[in-house]
C-alpha cells in the first residue's frame, strides 16, 4: 500500500535521525576524552567486585594483586580502552543504544541501584504522565479556543488573543513555573512546592492517585500555559485559512449544517497543516518539560538531567540524551503516523 | 514597513525594539569591558551591600520602614583645622534615621592613604539626636616596614574595610558608653552578640534589647594627619539597610539592577547573531536546493530534514555540558541546528515560484542561475524570511537563558538565564525573594514579546488571506 | 407561468475600498426545461449572482434584496434555516467553476457527492451510494470513482463529479458556473455534450454562466447579458445572436473569431469598472463607441426592443434620440 511505502521513508529519516544523534554525542564524547573515563570507571568497577571475589579465595596478598592487575589488562583490551577511541564506535553506539552504561558516579535509583539502565528507565513514566497530560490537556483547549476565535475573525477577543498567544510564546516556560509556586506554593499555600507525592505518602490508592495529581497540578499548569498559546493561534490561523478554500462555499452550497460543515469541512482539512506545527513544537515541548520538571521537583528524566549535571555524572547524562533523543523520534514517528491517515493527498 | 508600522502590535513593538537597542548601547558605552570577571564575580566590591535585601521602593508599602543603605563618602565637604603640628579634618556625615529597625551593619572603608612620618589616624565619632556621642573606632594606618622609604603608601590597590559592627573595640567603646550614659551593664560580648549597632543608634528599652532612636544622626570622621603631603584618598562609610537600590541585591550582595542592565546587550546579541545567521544560511541553501534541484538537491534537502529532527534542547545540554560553557559554542550549536528548519520552508517556496512563469521566462532571456535565484527568487521570499528572521529572535533568547538557568551558561557573563539560575539555587522560590526571581524573567518576556510583536504587524505580508478577511 | 422569477436581486458587500455593488437590481425569468444563459466578462458579478441566488453569502455582506419567486412559492422571504433546509441543493444546486478547488481533498469524491443525502436526508448508507453511483454512470464516469480521492481525478471527472454531485437531490434548477473554463476544447465539448444529453433526458432547467458567448449559443434558450452587475440585454437566443440592441451585446458577439470570415475579430477596449464606484449614467458609457448626450449621466432603463427582448441602453429611445439630435 502506498501508505505503507511513506511511512517507510519517513521511519527511515527518523531513524537516521537517532543514528546521527547518537553519533554526535559519542564523537564529541570520544574526542573530549569523556568516553575514556568512562570506560575506565567501568573498568574500575569490574575490578573491585572481582577483586572482592577473589579475595574470598587467594590469601597471599601479592598473588592477589598480580591475578587482580592481570584481569584489569584483560578487561582493558576487552573495552578497547588501550585503542584510541574512534576504534570503539560500533561498541560505544551499541552500548548507548543498550543504555549499558555501567554505574551512575553519585546518583542513586529509588530503590538505591545504582546502575544508569535502573535510574533512568524508572524515570521514565514519570516525564511521560506529566508531558502526556499537558499534551492533552492543551490540544484540547488550544482546538476550541482557537476554533472559536477563528469564527470571530478581527474582533476585539480575537485580537486579544493573539496578544496572548505571543505572550505565551515568549514566556519562558520554567519561569511561568517559577511564578506559579511563588504566587500559589507561597503566598496563597494552595499547592506543594514540588515533588510527585507527599511525604508520608497516603496509603489508600484513591488518596494516593490525588495525592499525585494535586501535585501534578502546577507542573501540568506551567506546561500548559506555555504551549496553549501558540496551539490557539495556529489552529486559528490554519482554520482561517481553510475556510476561504471553495469548498467550504460548496459545502454550505449544497445546504449542509454549519456544524457539519465546519467540522467536516474545515477542521478536517486543517487537521494536517495543524499536525504540522504540532511536530514542530514538539522539541520545544520536551525542552519545557526539562526545565519543569527541574523547578517542580518531578522525579522524572528532567529533573534527573539537572541533576546529573549538577553532580558531573557524565554516563546519566549521556543515557539521559539518548532517551530523549528516543522519545522524541517515537513521538515524531506517531504524528507522522496519525499525518498519513488524516490526509490522502501524501499516500503517493 | 509601512504595513509593520500600521497596526498597534507593530507599534508597541517598534517602540519596545528602539527602546531595547537604546537601553544596550547605554550599556555597552557605561560598563567596562570584562566586566562580567572583575566586577560581578568579585565578591568584594559588593561587600557593602546588604545581602538579599528588597529594593528601596518596597519600603513605600510597608508599615514597617526598613532601613535603606546609606553610602557617605568624603567626596564633599570637608572642614580643615589646623592643630599644633598636625592637621585634622573633618568629615561629617548627615543622616537622617526613620527607619523603624536598627542597621545591618556599618562599615568604614578607607584608600589611598600616602604619608611621610607619622602614620595618619582616622577616628569615627556618632553623634546622637538625644545629644549624646559616641567615640566609636579609631584607626592608626599601619606604621613603616623595615626597609620601607617614605612616602609610604597604603591602601591604594585593596582598599582597607571594617565592619564596624564586628570591631572588638567598637564594642568596648559602645559598652563602656552605654554603661556611662543608661547605667546598663552590658558586656562587650553580648553586645557583639546582639549587634552593636542597635545600641549606636538606639535605646535600651529596659527589656535587655534596643528600641531604635530615631532622627538626626551626625557621623563624624577626623583625619589626623602630620605632615603637609600626608593625605587619606578616599573615606567610605556605609550604614547598611535591609533594602537596596532599585531592584534589590542576591545573596552575594550585588546590585541586581546592574546585572541585570548588563544582560540587555547580551540577550540582544545573542538573539540578532544567533537569528540572522540561521535566516541567512536557511534562505541561500534553501533558495539553492530549490531552485538547483538534482542531486544538490536531495543532498541538503535529507541533510537539513535529519538536522532539523534532532531536538535542540537535550542536545544543548549535551554539548555544553561536556565541550565547555561559552557563549559563542552556545551561539554556534544553536545556529547549526537551527537553519534546516528555514532551509525546507524557503524550499518549497522557491519550488512553487520556480514553476510560475516569471522564472521561466528570465531563463529564457539567457539569465545565469544565480543571477535569477537572487535577483529574482529571493524577492519574492524576502518578506516570509525578514518575517522569520524577527519571529526567531526570541527563540534564541529562550534558549540560551534554559540553558543558563539549568547551570550551562558562560559564567563569565551575568545573562538574565544566569541571574535567574542564581536565584533559584538560592532557594528563592521558597523563601519568596520575588525582586531576584521576577525581574529577569520579566526582561526576558518583554524582550522576547517586542520581536513576537514586530511579527505578529508583519503577519498580514505573509500571509495575504488574513489580509483578506480584515 | 416561469419556474423561476427573479425580481431585483441585489447583493453588496464591504470591503476595504468601499461597498462593492456586485448584483445590482437583476431580474429575469426561466421556463421549466429551459437553459439560461448569463454572459459577461470577469468582474460582472456573475459567480457572485449565482451565490446570491443559492443565499450563500459572504461574511462581509452589505445588502441583499429582492425577490425571488421558484414554482408560485417566494423563497426569498423564507428565513435562513427553512431556506437551507428546503431550497438549497433540494430545488436549487450548483456546479462550480473550477472543480478543482470545489472538492474537499481529504473526503474520497463519492462520500462528497452522497453527503447531502447523508446528512440532510438521512439515507441508508448503501442506498445513498448506490444512487451517487448511478448517477456517476448517468454522467459517463465509472462507478468505482466513488472511492477516490480528488487529487486522483483529472479535471474533467472532476466537473463530471460537480454534475453527478447537482443532481443528487434531483433539483428544479441547476446553476452552472463557468463549467468548462479551466478545461481543454476537447474535454469542453465532452461536457457540453454531457449537458445537453440531461437536458434532453431529464428535462433540466438550468443557469448556464460563461464568459464565453458563443459557448452559451451551443446550449441556452435564453440569454442575459451582465455588465458590471447589471443586466444589461436580456432575449431570447434567436434574438440576441440575430438581432442584439445593446452596443456590449453587439461588441461581445463581433469579438468572436469566425471561422470563415475575413474580417478581424474586435475587441472592447478599456477594462470593467470598479464595482465601488461605477461610471455615472449608463455604466458602459466610458466604453461604448455609440454614447451619446445623455449617456454619461441618465441612468437607462430596460427599454422592450421586442417581444421577450430588452435593452438597457438609451440608443434604443427615440425621443432620446431626437432630442440629442437638436
Amino acid at each position: 500500500m502506498k501508505a505503507a511505502r511513506v511511512l517507510a521513508v519517513r521511519g527511515a529519516t527518523l531513524f537516521g535521525v537517532l543514528i546521527v544523534s547518537l553519533l554526535l554525542v559519542i564523537v564529541v564524547l570520544g574526542a573530549t576524552g569523556v568516553s575514556d573515563r568512562m570506560i575506565d570507571s567501568l573498568v574500575n568497577e569490574q575490578v573491585r567486585g572481582l577483586r572482592q571475589s577473589l579475595a574470598q579465595t587467594i590469601r597471599d596478598p601479592d598473588q592477589l594483586e598480580r591475578v587482580v592487575s592481570e584481569q584489569r589488562q584483560q578487561l582493558i583490551s576487552f573495552y578497547g580502552l588501550d585503542r584510541p577511541w574512534y576504534t570503539r564506535l560500533p561498541d560505544m553506539v551499541w552500548r548507548v543504544f543498550t543504555l549499558d552504561l555501567g554505574s551512575a558516579r553519585t546518583l542513586k535509583s529509588f530503590e538505591g541501584s545504582t546502575r544508569v539502565s535502573d535510574i533512568v528507565l524508572e524515570r521514565l513514566p514519570n516525564t511521560i504522565i506529566l508531558v502526556t497530560s499537558a499534551l492533552v490537556i492543551s490540544a484540547v483547549i488550544g482546538l476550541y479556543v482557537g476554533v472559536k476565535l477563528a469564527t470571530r475573525v478581527g474582533s476585539r477577543l480575537d485580537r486579544a488573543m493573539s496578544y496572548l498567544s505571543a505572550v505565551s510564546y515568549a514566556l519562558p516556560t520554567w519561569w511561568v513555573g517559577i511564578l506559579l509556586i511563588l504566587v500559589l506554593s507561597f503566598q496563597v499555600r494552595l499547592f506543594p512546592f514540588g515533588g510527585i507525592i507527599s511525604a508520608p505518602a497516603p496509603q489508600d490508592p484513591l488518596a494516593r492517585a490525588l495525592d499525585v495529581i494535586w501535585h501534578a497540578a502546577l507542573p501540568v499548569a506551567t506546561l500548559v500555559v506555555a504551549s496553549v498559546g501558540g496551539w490557539a493561534y495556529a489552529v486559528r490561523t490554519m482554520v482561517l485559512n481553510t475556510a476561504q478554500e471553495d469548498f467550504v462555499t460548496a459545502a454550505r452550497a449544497k445546504g449542509l449544517p454549519e456544524n457539519v460543515v465546519m467540522r467536516r469541512h474545515i477542521i478536517r482539512v486543517a487537521a494536517p497543516p495543524i499536525l504540522t506545527n504540532i511536530v514542530l513544537g514538539l522539541a520545544a515541548s520536551l525542552g519545557g518539560a526539562i526545565l519543569t520538571e527541574t523547578v517542580f521537583n518531578w522525579p522524572g528524566m528532567g529533573r534527573l538531567y539537572f541533576d546529573a549535571i549538577m553532580a558531573l555524572d557524565e554516563n546519566v547524562v549521556v543515557a539521559l540524551t539518548f532517551m530523549f533523543t528516543v522519545l522524541y523520534v517515537v513521538s515524531r514517528f506517531v504524528l507522522e503516523v496519525l499525518y498519513i491517515m488524516l490526509d490522502p493527498r501524501v499516500r503517493y | 514597513m509601512k504595513e509593520l508600522l500600521s497596526s498597534g502590535s507593530g507599534k508597541i513593538g517598534a517602540a519596545f525594539f528602539i527602546a531595547l537597542v537604546i537601553i544596550s548601547i547605554g550599556v555597552i558605552v557605561a560598563y567596562p569591558a570584562n566586566f562580567g570577571l572583575r566586577y560581578w564575580s568579585n565578591p568584594v566590591l559588593w561587600a557593602d551591600n546588604p545581602q538579599v535585601a528588597p529594593p528601596s521602593w518596597t519600603n513605600l508599602f510597608s508599615s514597617e520602614k526598613h532601613l535603606e543603605t546609606k553610602v557617605f563618602e568624603s567626596t564633599g565637604q570637608a572642614e580643615r583645622l589646623s592643630e599644633p603640628g598636625a592637621t585634622r579634618i573633618v568629615y561629617r556625615f548627615n543622616l537622617n534615621y526613620a527607619a523603624d529597625e536598627a542597621p545591618s551593619f556599618t562599615s568604614l572603608t578607607v584608600q589611598n592613604v600616602s604619608y611621610q612620618d607619622r602614620p595618619p589616624i582616622i577616628a569615627v565619632t556618632v553623634q546622637r539626636p538625644d545629644g549624646k556621642s559616641i567615640g566609636l573606632y579609631q584607626l592608626i594606618v599601619s606604621g613603616p616596614r623595615p626597609g620601607e622609604q617614605p612616602p609610604f603608601r597604603r591602601y591604594y590597590d585593596t582598599p582597607f574595610r571594617v565592619q564596624l559592627s564586628g570591631e572588638p573595640n567598637v564594642a568596648s567603646a559602645v559598652s563602656d558608653f552605654l554603661e556611662q550614659q543608661f547605667s546598663l551593664p552590658i558586656s562587650d560580648q553580648d553586645l557583639l552578640v546582639k549587634g552593636v549597632d542597635q545600641a549606636v543608634f538606639g535605646v535600651p528599652d529596659g527589656d535587655g534589647g534596643f528600641k531604635v532612636l530615631k532622627g538626626n544622626y551626625t557621623i563624624r570622621v577626623d583625619t589626623l594627619l602630620y605632615n603637609q603631603s600626608d593625605s587619606v584618598g578616599h573615606l567610605k562609610y556605609v550604614v547598611g539597610g535591609s533594602v537596596f537600590g532599585l531592584l534589590g541585591t542576591d545573596t552575594l550582595g550585588r546590585d541586581l539592577s546592574v546585572g541585570l542592565l548588563f544582560g540587555f546587550p547580551v540577550a540582544l546579541f545573542i538573539g540578532l547573531v544567533t537569528s540572522v545567521v540561521t535566516t541567512f544560511i536557511g534562505t541561500v541553501t534553501g533558495i539553492v536546493s530549490g531552485y538547483m534541484g538534482g542531486k544538490t538537491d536531495t543532498v541538503i534537502q535529507r541533510a537539513s530534514d535529519i538536522l532539523a529532527n534532532i531536538p535542540l534542547l537535550p542536545i544543548l545540554i549535551f554539548l555544553a555540558f561536556i565541550v565547555g560553557q561559552n557563549l559563542f559554542l552556545i551561539i554556534l550549536i544553536l545556529i547549526a541546528f537551527g537553519w534546516p528548519g528555514l532551509t525546507i520552508l524557503i524550499r518549497s517556496m522557491v519550488l512553487q515560484i520556480r514553476s510560475g512563469n516569471l522564472v521561466e521566462a528570465t531563463m529564457t532571456l539567457g539569465a545565469s542561475k544565480s543571477r535569477i535565484m537572487f535577483r529574482h527568487i529571493f524577492p519574492q521570499t524576502a518578506p516570509f524570511v525578514f518575517a522569520t528572521m524577527i519571529f526567531s529572535t526570541p527563540a534564541a533568547i529562550l534558549a540560551e537563558a534554559s540553558l543558563s538557568f539549568l547551570g550551562l551558561g558562560d559564567p563569565s557573563l551575568p545573562t538574565w538565564g544566569q541571574i535567574l539560575e542564581s536565584g533559584f539555587q538560592n532557594g528563592g522560590v521558597y523563601v519568596g525573594y520575588w525582586w531576584w526571581i521576577l525581574p529577569p524573567g520579566l526582561l526576558i518576556v518583554i524582550t522576547a514579546m517586542t520581536f513576537v510583536l514586530l511579527a505578529l504587524a508583519l503577519e498580514p505580508v505573509v500571509n495575504p488571506r488574513l489580509r483578506r478577511v480584515q | 407561468m416561469p419556474m423561476l422569477e427573479v425580481r431585483d436581486l441585489k447583493l453588496q458587500y464591504s470591503s476595504a475600498r468601499g461597498v462593492v455593488k456586485a448584483v445590482d437590481n437583476v431580474s429575469f425569468d426561466i421556463e421549466k426545461g429551459e437553459v439560461l444563459g448569463i454572459v459577461g466578462e470577469s468582474g460582472s458579478g456573475k459567480t457572485s449572482l449565482s451565490l446570491a441566488l443559492m443565499r450563500v453569502l459572504p461574511k462581509n455582506v452589505h445588502a441583499y434584496e429582492g425577490q425571488v419567486t421558484l414554482d408560485g412559492k417566494e423563497i426569498s422571504s423564507l428565513p435562513d434555516e427553512a431556506f437551507r433546509k428546503q431550497v438549497r441543493w433540494r430545488q436549487i444546486s450548483m456546479v462550480f467553476q473550477g472543480a478543482q478547488n470545489s472538492l474537499n481533498p481529504v473526503l474520497k469524491v463519492g462520500f462528497q457527492a452522497a453527503e447531502p443525502m447523508l446528512v440532510r436526508s438521512k439515507t441508508d448508507r448503501r442506498e445513498a451510494r448506490k444512487r451517487v453511483e448511478d448517477l456517476f454512470e448517468l454522467v459517463g464516469l465509472p462507478r468505482e470513482i466513488y472511492d477516490r480521492y480528488p487529487h486522483e481525478l483529472s479535471g474533467g471527472m472532476k466537473q463530471r463529479v460537480g454534475v453527478a454531485s447537482a443532481l443528487v437531490l434531483d433539483p428544479k434548477l441547476i446553476i452552472l458556473d463557468e463549467p468548462t473554463s479551466a478545461l481543454d476544447v476537447s474535454i469542453q465539448a465532452q461536457i457540453m455534450n454531457l449537458l445537453k444529453r440531461l437536458k434532453r433526458e431529464l428535462g433540466l432547467s438550468m443557469i448556464f454562466i460563461t464568459h464565453d458567448i458563443a459557448l452559451s449559443s451551443d446550449i441556452c434558450d435564453h440569454l442575459a447579458v451582465l455588465y458590471a452587475g447589471e443586466v444589461v440585454e436580456k432575449g431570447s437566443a434567436e434574438q440576441i445572436f440575430g438581432n442584439p440592441k445593446h452596443p456590449y451585446t453587439q461588441l461581445l458577439l463581433a469579438s468572436v473569431p469566425r471561422l470563415k470570415s475575413d474580417t478581424d475579430p474586435k475587441y472592447i477596449p478599456g477594462a470593467p469598472p470598479d464595482l465601488t464606484s461605477p461610471p455615472p449614467g449608463c455604466r458602459f458609457h466610458p466604453r461604448c463607441p455609440y454614447r451619446f448626450e445623455p449617456c454619461d449621466h441618465k441612468v437607462p432603463p430596460q427599454v422592450k426592443v421586442d417581444e421577450g427582448q430588452t435593452a438597457k441602453c438609451w440608443l434604443n429611445v427615440e425621443s432620446e434620440k431626437v432630442k440629442a439630435k437638436k
